[in-house]
């Protein structure tokens, strides 16, 4: 068999337009690698973030009510970043739910997130040595309409009057409709969102909201992997880095040297 | 295996759409090309997944008195809405083009429309002048709300300005500032997902 | 108070100025502002994407958002190549587009097509800056893409001069992401109230070429066209009932400091 190879095919070229972009995603990659390497080895420290005490306090509290916990992860798809966060905190809410046997309610937005909030809980439940506890009935598509979804949700909460609501994911417009709904029913509520926008609303509805990367934080502490912490400090020191580049390009854009900015600005 | 073929997959599909982004190649267009494709195909069998979950799901509770007339009014959605979309397409004008303007249209609009009453409820609750911090929350809200309509505009010319001032400067280095974190978080997951240390994705 | 009072008092809000207009003028603001002139600055004959981004929840919104960007556009001899991203705003995109391509006399195949929806955004946006006829081998009316002159003549990214995201929700970010970062196309939004807000950092950061939020940026953008139309008029609606929470947050801290007098 002949194969023609085309002379083109093999030429590579480097964007240099896109430079930035790699010069800035290898400063990251560095940071994360030498964190997460350094948390392999131990020591680092995530403080306490006090939304997630106020889970415990939510399961309990259904437990104590005989009432089930209602969690959703928004409208994100798997390859959101707060979808792969709230599967994290899902893992834990699974296991304390498992321990108290509470039920677990999950309508999801997507069918993907379904079958992995499934896989996450079942595996939560035989962790917890009751395997025979998981419901997978409880964890359900709904829909991809987002108010179709809304709808469905504050149905659910309305009939089963859940004891605790955790709305942790990502939310567009529909997070006060479900939010409002929540507190109309007097149930806990707990949110965390990435949609900068819908915060202000969990913040007015709920009981405690975990802020943008606060809920990235969460899922870190609560896996309780070094390798995760380790990533979640390089973020911190990633910060301070961005900080100090803002303030340069502050006092220099002041004096009227646009340089720096010009570096760091699409080309 | 069965764990690592899917994190293979991942690093391996993750470096390559990493690799072109930065490099130009015919060869690795036509690839990148051929993986959007196939992106597509595959995710529309997952809502075959999503749609056979909620058929049996509701065929289940169907039989349960409590639950039974919300299952039935689902069912009978799905079956309506492919029985016309089947026999007579969804152009304008057919049957299943006006269930759609007529009913889930409406039906969607109204629960959309429920926001202005929600947003009004959870500001009498949540805008309580507690502290110095709420009261200055409380009044900026009230001047932003003013701002965003003619009527602050009525009231002084001073009103649209000074909302529009709280929107471009002080919330927005609030939003920029959490936007940063997010980004930073996305890219620090993108890297644990890539060196196989994410798996939530797989359901661990 | 008790909640079902709070919601009769919004409802009155609402609904008194839709039966006895208020006929309050409109200051332009300038991100609303931008977005026209955007479009004034195209050469007649360019051709603008347009996505229909939402959902049928949001149509009070995003149907006088559609219709004044159009209106704009067709006014000023623009072909439009449209597309949904979401399955719900294909039937809506396509009734909107009709409605104001026949009101100005247009053409579909020579000024304007409609290519429906696929799913996996992020797919099909970067598949477009690839080949049209790739993702969408047909449009929403079953016309193979190689028979219509329109997209005989655009294939992809490299012949649209703008592409407007009328949104629900996050997908103008998304054109961002991927058609303006890849592609270098220029990207301008109309989005609902809601989301209006978390757009704003986009747009003074220059990757928006304008931003027309809500009821508000519809009436502001039917006050540049010189014709009222849905947005003046919801926001007359608007207006109240924004007047009306600031109302009941002064009630809400009256009886608040009188529990607080009585501790």
């Amino acid at each position: 068999m002949q194969m023609i190879m085309p002379d083109s095919i093999l030429l590579l070229t480097f964007n240099a337009n896109r430079l930035n972009v790699l010069v800035a995603l290898l400063i990251c990659g560095a940071l994360v690698a030498y964190f997460i390497w350094k948390g392999r080895r131990g020591g680092l420290y995530l403080r306490p973030i006090s939304g997630l005490s106020a889970i415990d306090e939510a399961v309990g509290r259904a437990t104590e009510m005989g009432k089930p916990v209602l969690y959703t992860t928004g409208l994100g798809k798997m390859e959101r970043v707060a979808t792969i966060a709230s599967m994290n905190i899902l893992g834990n809410v699974a296991r304390k739910v498992a321990s108290y046997g509470t039920p677990l309610i999950i309508p999801c937005y997507d069918p993907v997130v379904m079958a992995v909030a499934q896989e996450v809980v079942k595996e939560s439940f035989a962790r917890e040595g009751k395997p025979e506890a998981y419901r997978s009935d409880n964890i359900y598509y709904v829909t991809q309409s987002q108010f179709g979804y809304a709808a469905a949700v504050d149905g659910v909460m309305v009939r089963e009057k859940p004891a605790a609501n955790l709305f942790l994911g990502t939310f567009e417009a529909e997070s006060l409709i479900l939010a409002e709904t929540g507190n109309s029913i007097g149930a806990i509520q707990i949110a965390g969102t990435d949609s900068t926008i819908q915060l202000s609303f969990f913040i007015v509805a709920c009981d405690y909201t975990l802020i943008g990367e606060e809920l990235f934080a969460a899922s870190g502490y609560l896996s309780g992997d070094p390798k995760v912490t380790g990533s979640i400090k390089a973020q911190d020191w990633l910060k301070v880095l961005i900080t100090v580049l803002i303030g340069i390009g502050v006092i220099l854009s002041t004096a009227n040297l646009n340089f720096w900015q010009n570096l760091f600005g699409p080309k | 295996m069965l764990l690592k073929l899917p994190l293979i997959i991942v690093a391996v599909f993750g470096l390559f759409m990493l690799v072109q982004f930065f490099v130009e190649a015919p060869f690795l267009d036509h690839t990148y090309q051929e993986i959007l494709d196939w992106v597509q195909i595959i995710y529309l069998f997952t809502l075959w997944v999503g749609a056979i979950n909620l058929i049996k799901l509701h065929l289940k509770k169907s039989t349960h008195k409590k639950e039974a007339p919300y299952s039935v009014v689902t069912l009978s959605g799905i079956v309506i809405m492919l029985f016309f979309g089947l026999i007579q397409g969804k152009e304008v004008g057919s049957v299943f083009d006006w269930i759609f303007k007529n009913v889930q249209v409406s039906l969607q609009a109204s629960m959309f429309s429920l926001l202005a009453f929600f947003v009004a409820s959870a500001a009498y609750r949540g805008f309580r002048a507690r502290s110095t911090e709420a009261l200055v929350l409380l009044s900026v809200a009230a001047i932003v709300m003013l701002g965003r309509v003619p009527i602050g505009d009525l009231i002084s010319g001073l009103i649209p300005d000074f909302a529009n001032w709280i929107l471009n400067f002080p919330s927005m280095a609030a939003r920029r500032g959490i936007l940063i974190g997010i980004g930073l978080g996305t890219v620090a997951t993108a890297l644990r997902v890539l060196l196989g240390i994410e798996r939530t994705y797989l359901g661990r | 108070m008790k909640r079902q009072y709070i919601y009769l008092l919004i409802l009155a809000a609402l609904t008194i100025p839709l039966f006895l207009p208020l006929g309050l003028k409109h200051q332009v603001t300038d991100e609303v502002e931008k977005f026209y002139q955007t479009i004034e600055d195209l050469p007649p004959g360019s051709t603008v994407m347009v996505s229909f981004d939402f959902e049928a929840s949001t149509i009070a919104e995003t149907k006088p958002l559609a219709q004044a960007v159009l209106r704009h556009l067709f006014s000023r001899r623009i072909s439009v190549v449209s597309l949904s991203m979401l399955a719900e705003g294909t039937g809506l995109g396509h009734s909107f587009l009709k409605e104001v391509a026949d009101e100005f006399g247009r053409k579909y195949g020579a000024d304007y097509v409609f290519l429906g929806f696929r799913p996996q955004y992020q797919a099909t946006i970067l598949g477009l800056g690839e080949d049209f006829a790739k993702v969408f081998p047909q449009d929403y009316l079953r016309n193979n893409l190689s028979d219509l002159s329109l997209t005989q003549k655009v294939r992809n990214y490299e012949g649209i001069s703008l592409i407007i995201s009328v949104a629900d929700g996050d997908l103008p970010q998304y054109w961002v992401d991927y058609a303006q970062t890849r592609f270098q196309k220029p990207v301008a939004a109309a989005v609902t109230a809601v989301m209006a807000t978390s757009y704003y950092p986009y747009l003074s950061s220059g990757q928006f070429s304008g931003l027309v939020g809500g009821l508000k940026g519809a009436a502001e953008y039917e006050t540049l066209l010189g014709k009222a139309g849905l947005g003046s008029k919801g926001m007359e609606a608007q207006s109240l009932g924004h007047l009306m929470i600031i109302a009941l947050i002064i009630i809400g801290n009256l009886a608040h400091l009188r529990t607080r007098k009585k501790i």
